[in-house]
């Protein structure tokens, strides 16, 4: 199996607050881990960590074997990330938000071209197809939309990424447990068509144990520490109780 | 095509089509020649004694006009705020609808560019630094009173209400309840009037009313393009300290836990400066070169053949003309230039240029490219463009620098170009508070048609300057209130679509500059 992401004694602080401490792991190529821990365990700190978009005090990031900050931009594309604030941006369409994942192979013409609504919507169709979005929408503002539908959304402008690895920082909580249900299919099941091969790599940090099934590895955050790494199979009420302690 | 709020704000870029089209025409022989001296001079301007003392001399008495004329303005901007806010009326129990009058009233001086007063009064007083002094004190009196007003307004009553129900007096009301949170208002939007009184005596000073503005015209007219830049780099670097000072005192914060420390200490501060500008500037000697008794008003007959001399359709369309265009190259070039140019460096580059944009008047921009471009429209309009991008160019990077950074930082991760990140994850986001700040400055691009057009050869400003050139005082009469119409009109549509975007309760713009030049 190829390692995707690697994660070598990896500690982040601010202050005399440790964030992460001496983190070691690896991500393995059709890996589906799931991150479990309290709030302020660190789960949101360390997507940020190996997305790239925090730097760690101590430690490297690795992807494919090369470090992050030297990344070339298509090798940065690799990497989505589905945010917890979707990140999507209010003043532009649903199409010109989903067009914008496509930014990591594009040039800043293109990318002024799609703000101006002058780009061939056609894989923006297929995008909102895969994540289950109605094509009416695609003209719609983003503030028009429902939390579920802007979820989708998001997740549409990472199938337009296309990515090799999905993190996903927390993309359930305030849904109710159908959309919630939805949206988790939607990351781990593979998807294709003619434009999209979803990934079979995703990271996705939970607050609930009880949605864990689809993934095949569960990572434990406490205080910043790893404080389990398993198989989804060996994962019992023991270890939960102790996480949640 | 789809018109949301980032085509909004980029398209009128789209103004610099027209304009690099006529003055690529209009460039005349030799002109081309001239260009290159001016650029190249600014990295050798001069350093010979007498340029520097002259420059420097100059520069004293501009800050001594702005500093007394600022200081005037602040005195009567809170006064008349007070009372053309709601609270004084409940406090003293004064009928609401002298309010209004008073509003009303107020809006014509402000709608009178300080260049517009500094020629009428240029007539009155006869050539004295009181002419700079009071063209600066009326229409920023009028700017501070409006916007020191809404802020009174906007404040929350309740602390108010309850001093008024213990039984204080209004005088104590007044000191107690509304000073402590109007106070770092008062600093920051006065400091800021401060650099724009600068820029407003320097400007003054171009048409002839002393100081730095004046040293700048001369070496300019002369072709002196080594003492231009001495005169620009002086000017720029004070500009610059002055921003860093007041960057540093608005610290809503540190005001508010040492209001008493800073009103005093700012009190004694500014009465010294004053004392030392009035001494520079030669004590208080008007010499009224009109009989004041001898004026008497227009018959209806004179201003109606007056209406028929001027072409009022023409002067105004010309002036509206230019005025779209010149907003068109301000509000559009600064978001092109930031996506161009993302980078540290580049941002910090594009902040330089713009520091010299704003500090440069317009018409003395129009002089310059009039070096080497005939005289047109275009002109006009790309000098008040510059120098509008200029300020429009620095809010945009304050905004965007003081908004949250994160959405960038997500894009460029993702594999986003440096250009593509901050267009969608800073521009965007502030792409509604920069329309609606760019819809209020098309009012002030508006004012600024009249000073341009006394240089420009164009608009209503230019016919001012032949009417009042030959004593047609009927034709000013009407030229004035034509140009209070027209702001008035400007105000009140840009004020009504400014509401309807800040309607969306979107993050607006720095709160203080509201009303500001």
């Amino acid at each position: 199996m190829t390692t995707l992401l690697d994660l070598r004694s990896v500690s982040l602080s601010s202050g005399s607050n440790h964030r992460l401490k001496d983190i070691t792991l690896s991500i393995q190529q059709g890996e589906k881990v799931a991150l479990l821990g309290q709030s302020g365990s660190g789960k949101t700190t360390l997507i940020k960590v190996a997305n790239g978009t925090l730097k760690p005090t101590i430690g490297k990031v690795l992807w494919k074997g090369i470090e992050l900050n030297k990344l070339k931009r298509r090798q940065k594309s690799e990497i989505g990330t589905l945010w917890q604030d979707l990140k999507l941006i209010k003043e532009l369409t649903v199409c010109q938000n989903v067009n914008a994942g496509a930014l990591g192979r594009k040039n800043a013409l293109w990318a002024l071209r799609n703000i101006f609504g002058l780009i061939d919507n056609e894989n923006c169709r297929k995008c909102l197809q895969v994540a289950c979005l109605e094509e009416i929408l695609m003209n719609k503002s983003i503030s028009s939309l429902s939390g579920g539908q802007q979820q989708r959304v998001a997740i549409a402008r990472l199938v337009h990424q296309q990515p090799k690895i999905i993190l996903a920082d927390e993309p359930l909580s305030s849904l109710d447990p159908q959309i919630a249900n939805d949206i988790l299919n939607l990351l781990l099941t593979k998807r294709k068509n003619s434009f999209y091969t979803s990934p079979n790599t995703c990271v996705v940090s939970l607050h609930r144990p009880d949605l864990l099934e689809g993934f095949t590895r569960v990572i434990g955050l406490k205080s910043g520490e790893i404080f389990f790494d398993i198989p989804i199979g060996n994962l019992n009420k023991t270890n939960i109780n102790k996480l949640y302690l | 095509m789809i018109l949301n709020k980032p085509v909004l704000c980029i398209l009128p870029i789209l103004a610099i089509v027209p304009i690099a089209s006529n003055v690529f025409y209009d460039i005349h022989p030799g002109g081309i020649n001239l260009l290159y001296n001016f650029f190249s001079s600014a990295l050798n301007p001069s350093f010979e004694s007498d340029v520097l003392y002259a420059v420097f001399n100059g520069l004293q008495d501009t800050i001594s006009i702005a500093l007394i004329g600022w200081s005037v303005s602040l005195f009567f901007g809170i006064s008349l705020a007070l009372i053309t806010s709601d609270i004084f009326y409940i406090l003293f129990k004064v009928p609401y609808s002298i309010k209004k009058f008073l509003k009303i009233l107020l809006s014509i001086p402000r709608g009178i560019h300080e260049l517009v007063w500094g020629l009428l009064l240029l007539q009155i007083l006869g050539l004295t630094s009181w002419v700079a002094i009071l063209a600066l004190a009326i229409p920023y009196s009028c700017l501070n009173a409006r916007v020191f007003s809404d802020q009174i307004n906007a404040l929350d009553k309740a602390s108010l209400d309850s001093l008024i129900q213990i039984g204080s007096g209004p005088i104590q009301v007044i000191i107690t309840g509304l000073w402590p949170k109007i106070f770092p208002v008062l600093v920051s939007y006065g400091g800021y009037r401060l650099e724009c009184a600068i820029r407003g005596a320097t400007l003054l000073g171009v048409f002839g009313l002393g100081g730095i503005g004046t040293e700048l015209q001369l070496s300019t007219q002369s072709l002196q393009f080594r003492e231009v830049w001495t005169s620009i780099w002086v000017l720029v670097i004070s500009i610059f300290c002055l921003e860093k000072i007041i960057e540093r005192i608005k610290d809503i914060n540190k005001i508010q836990k040492n209001i008493k420390h800073f009103s005093v200490i700012g009190l004694i501060i500014i009465s010294i400066l004053l004392v030392i500008s009035v001494i520079r500037l030669g004590g208080l000697n008007i010499n009224t070169s009109i009989n004041i008794n001898s004026i008497t008003l227009p018959s209806v007959k004179s201003l109606l053949i007056a209406i028929n001399n001027i072409d009022l359709v023409k002067l105004i369309s010309q002036t509206l003309f230019i005025s779209l265009l010149a907003t068109g190259i301000a509000v559009g070039i600064p978001p092109i230039m930031s996506m161009l140019f993302p980078t540290s460096i580049g941002q910090d580059v594009i902040a330089k240029i713009y520091m010299i944009c704003r500090t440069l008047p317009s018409p003395l921009i129009a002089l310059l490219l009039l070096l080497f471009i005939y005289p047109s429209l275009s002109v006009a309009s790309l000098a008040i463009g510059i120098q509008n991008m200029g300020v429009l160019g620095r809010i945009l990077k304050e905004n965007i620098d003081r908004n949250d950074k994160f959405i960038a930082i997500a894009f460029e991760k993702s594999g986003a170009s440096k250009s593509s990140s901050w267009l969608y994850g800073k521009f965007c986001q502030q792409s509604n508070s920069y329309l609606a700040y760019s819809l209020y400055r098309f009012d002030i691009i508006l004012k600024e048609t009249a000073a341009i057009g006394v240089v420009g050869g164009a608009g209503l400003g230019w016919k001012l300057q032949e009417s009042l050139s030959s004593f047609a005082w009927e034709e000013v009469l009407i030229i004035v209130a034509t140009f209070i119409s027209l702001t008035m009109i400007g105000e009140s549509l840009s004020g009504s679509l400014e509401a309807s975007l800040n309607n969306k309760k979107m993050q607006s713009f720095n709160p203080t500059p509201n009303v500001s030049n």
